[in-house]
């Protein structure tokens, strides 16, 4: 019973030694990377004694440590909430992590700052932790702008490139959007319910809570990129690949999903906000889907399937089923950073060349990452008895049983379709075939560093799904019957996403390329959204700002409102109406002869 | 009626038609307007004192002023339209422009 407790402290406390030990000598220490790799790893060991005895004992803690401040009738002290959430995902990242860890240690060899990369790593780390584990929503938002911050300083760390300042910036940006909602929920639950801690909130009812729940729905759009808010993730790819496998595609991202499942006692009697988010993810999920299938940049094709995937956990959300969603967060971690981690390996081997369009032929040159791309990829689309498959196919036929919006489920179907057909096409084009790089490399993964790390991932990829859902404590009831075609419909879509895939590519494989239709150019430019939006609302805000400022009052309030509109006015109106033509002789004239001829009736008459 | 009041009255359709029917200065019917104007102050004085209706005895000098204005419009109008083409020709006066 102690133990729990202490275990996890231990942990968390762990982890913060490598960044305390940074102003010492042991920071300059040329196997400093070795030491934080070795203290994930025993972190991950230990926290695996608090999650073994939770699943055996399925009892939940709350540390309640430190009493910070008490502000006229709140109380804010630092609490930690290990309860099923927190107690599984907690070993799933820094299982992940130091896999990646391992990694990086081979793929930032030659940097000469590695040391502060890895520094970069674990306060990252430590801050999702911190998200992970917040009891109050005060010490969640100290996790979740502490990611965000991270995120900035990673993406930009090759920061002489122009394009990775731009797109941490872009990061930045995008996430501030979001924790406008983050603030305003916190706001409301302030001033309405008095409290940011999570137990206070679910036990206290109250009618309408659509607000808030807007609110979260708008962090979670900015830090999942769902759409809308979506063009950073993409972007983020400027930054090293281990950034890119731990952070957007296994645990930065979704803490936005993280969010909406922790609040999800709030969330399953809201049906308005339930068709909001299943709407929102499924447009998420499609369109990203959409514009996987034209990039060309391999680590861009694997953003877009990330984007994708989290997609698919808001439309889980949607359809009031959290702890599928969390399932399938911890799933697709393994095999999105083994996914990540093989693409970076196949750009370290070809001398740091992320074309597909120069890849080929990798199939036989780097057997093990051959391996372990298609295994991810496989695991990705859900292949039967994989780890994508109890999550991903428990999502579908959710979906397919459940009374829920249908258009929104033809939409998933159809993404999921195409995630087989964009990984057919990372496959095809970088491991089959011929080379199509340049035959001067030395390609060589036989590195233990990188051999070991993806090896723990591919195990993972494989077993941990079965691992997971056989040992967690029941939780909903997934639905037992349904009609045989809708139980195969998720495999059935994926395969025929697969063939149409193989067989486009390898009917078109030597045909000329003419000129772009409109769907590929809506796809490969991202539907045009970061061209519409990163350039026609700053303009407009600026020349809003700016003909407000110079011409609002001068010219416009002095000048032409009441007088030179009025000239103008009469002058348009007089050209418009008048059709007179000056005959000044003959309307005299024709005024004479009425004159004289009404004279000479009435005299008559008289 | 007696012979003073035709005789003005002759006068004022005699300018009335000479303000209708003219060739071509446009001067000749600003002219013909001021002797319509004459003709009605005459007339409305011989009127006014032969009856001794001297509380109207306002309303001549009145039309007096009003006819100045008048006057003074029309010169200005035919000052605009001989700036334009330089002679008052009444056929000028086809565009509708100044």
């Amino acid at each position: 019973m102690n133990m729990f407790s202490s275990c996890m402290i231990t942990a968390l406390v762990i982890l913060t030694l490598p960044i305390i030990m940074s102003s010492t000598k042991l920071y300059k220490n040329k196997l400093y990377p070795y030491y934080v790799k070795t203290t994930t790893s025993y972190a991950f060991m230990i926290s695996m004694i608090p999650t073994m005895m939770f699943i055996y004992s399925e009892q939940e803690t709350i540390i309640s440590n430190w009493h910070w401040m008490t502000i006229q009738t709140m109380k804010l002290s630092m609490s930690f909430k290990l309860d099923y959430f927190s107690m599984i995902f907690v070993p799933v990242a820094l299982f992940v992590t130091w896999s990646i860890m391992e990694f990086s240690m081979w793929y930032m060899h030659s940097d000469p700052y590695i040391n502060r990369f890895f520094k970069y790593l674990l306060l990252f780390l430590i801050t999702m932790m911190v998200l992970v584990t917040a009891n109050n929503m005060f010490q969640l938002f100290i996790g979740w702008e502490g990611v965000g911050i991270m995120s900035f300083l990673l993406i930009g760390w090759w920061y002489g490139r122009t394009d990775a300042n731009t797109a941490a910036l872009q990061a930045v940006l995008y996430n501030r959007i979001g924790d406008v909602g983050f603030i305003m929920t916190m706001a409301w639950f302030l001033l309405n319910l008095n409290t940011w801690d999570l137990q206070q909130i679910f036990i206290t009812t109250n009618d309408n809570f659509n607000l808030p729940l807007l609110g979260l729905l708008l962090a979670a759009t900015g830090k999942s990129a769902q759409f809308g808010l979506h063009p950073w993730l993409p972007s983020a790819m400027e930054g090293p690949t281990p950034v890119s496998a731990l952070l957007h595609s296994s645990t930065m991202v979704v803490a936005g999903v993280f969010l909406l499942i922790r609040f999800h006692p709030l969330m399953e009697h809201n049906q308005t906000i339930q068709t909001l988010t299943l709407c929102l993810g499924a447009i998420t999920t499609l369109f990203t889907a959409i514009c996987a299938l034209t990039q060309n940049d391999i680590k861009k094709i694997v953003a877009f399937s990330t984007s994708s995937q989290l997609g698919l956990m808001m439309v889980t959300i949607g359809i009031n089923q959290p702890y599928l969603a969390f399932l399938h967060i911890c799933t697709h971690a393994f095999f999105k950073a083994m996914l990540f981690m093989c693409s970076g390996s196949v750009i370290h081997s070809l001398n740091d060349e992320q074309d597909i369009r120069k890849m080929g032929g990798l199939f036989k040159v780097l057997p093990f990452t051959t391996t372990s791309l298609i295994i991810g990829s496989l695991a990705l689309t859900g292949m039967p008895f994989l780890t994508g498959f109890y999550s991903k196919d428990l999502i579908i036929e959710s979906a397919n049983t459940s009374n829920t919006n249908a258009w929104a489920l033809l939409i998933t179907l159809v993404a999921t379709s195409l995630t087989a057909a964009y990984s057919t096409r990372i496959m095809f084009f970088a491991l089959l075939g011929q080379p199509r790089f340049s035959p001067m490399i030395l390609i060589n993964e036989n590195n233990p560093l990188l051999i070991n790390s993806i090896k723990r991932l591919l195990i993972g990829s494989v077993f941990a799904g079965y691992i997971i859902s056989h040992s967690i404590t029941p939780t909903t009831i997934p639905q037992m019957t349904m009609p045989h075609y809708l139980k195969m419909t998720a495999l059935a879509v994926t395969t025929l996403g697969f063939i149409l895939a193989l067989e486009l590519n390898l009917t078109t494989q030597g045909l000329k390329f003419n000129y772009p239709s409109n769907y590929f150019k809506f796809s490969s430019l991202l539907g045009y959204y970061p061209t519409i939006m990163h350039r026609l609302t700053p303009k407009t805000s600026l020349t809003i700002s700016q003909k407000s400022a110079s011409m609002l009052l001068d010219s416009i309030w002095l000048e032409n409102i009441l007088p030179k509109s009025i000239s103008y006015f009469q002058m348009k109106s007089s050209t418009l109406i008048s059709n007179q033509k000056g005959l000044i002789k003959l309307y005299f004239l024709s005024f004479m002869l009425t004159m004289i001829l009404s004279l000479l009736i009435l005299n008559y008459h008289g | 009626m007696s012979m003073v009041y035709i005789n003005i009255f002759l006068a004022f359709i005699l300018s009335l038609m000479g303000m209708l029917v003219y060739r071509s200065h446009l001067m000749s019917s600003l002219l013909c307007l001021e002797g319509m104007m004459l003709s009605l102050f005459v007339m409305m004085s011989v009127t006014i004192l032969n009856n001794h209706l001297t509380l109207a005895s306002m309303m001549p000098i009145v039309l007096l002023v009003f006819a100045a204005c008048e006057a003074a419009l029309g010169l200005s109008l035919l000052v605009m339209v001989s700036n334009t083409y330089g002679t008052d020709y009444v056929q000028n006066l086809n565009l509708l422009q100044c």
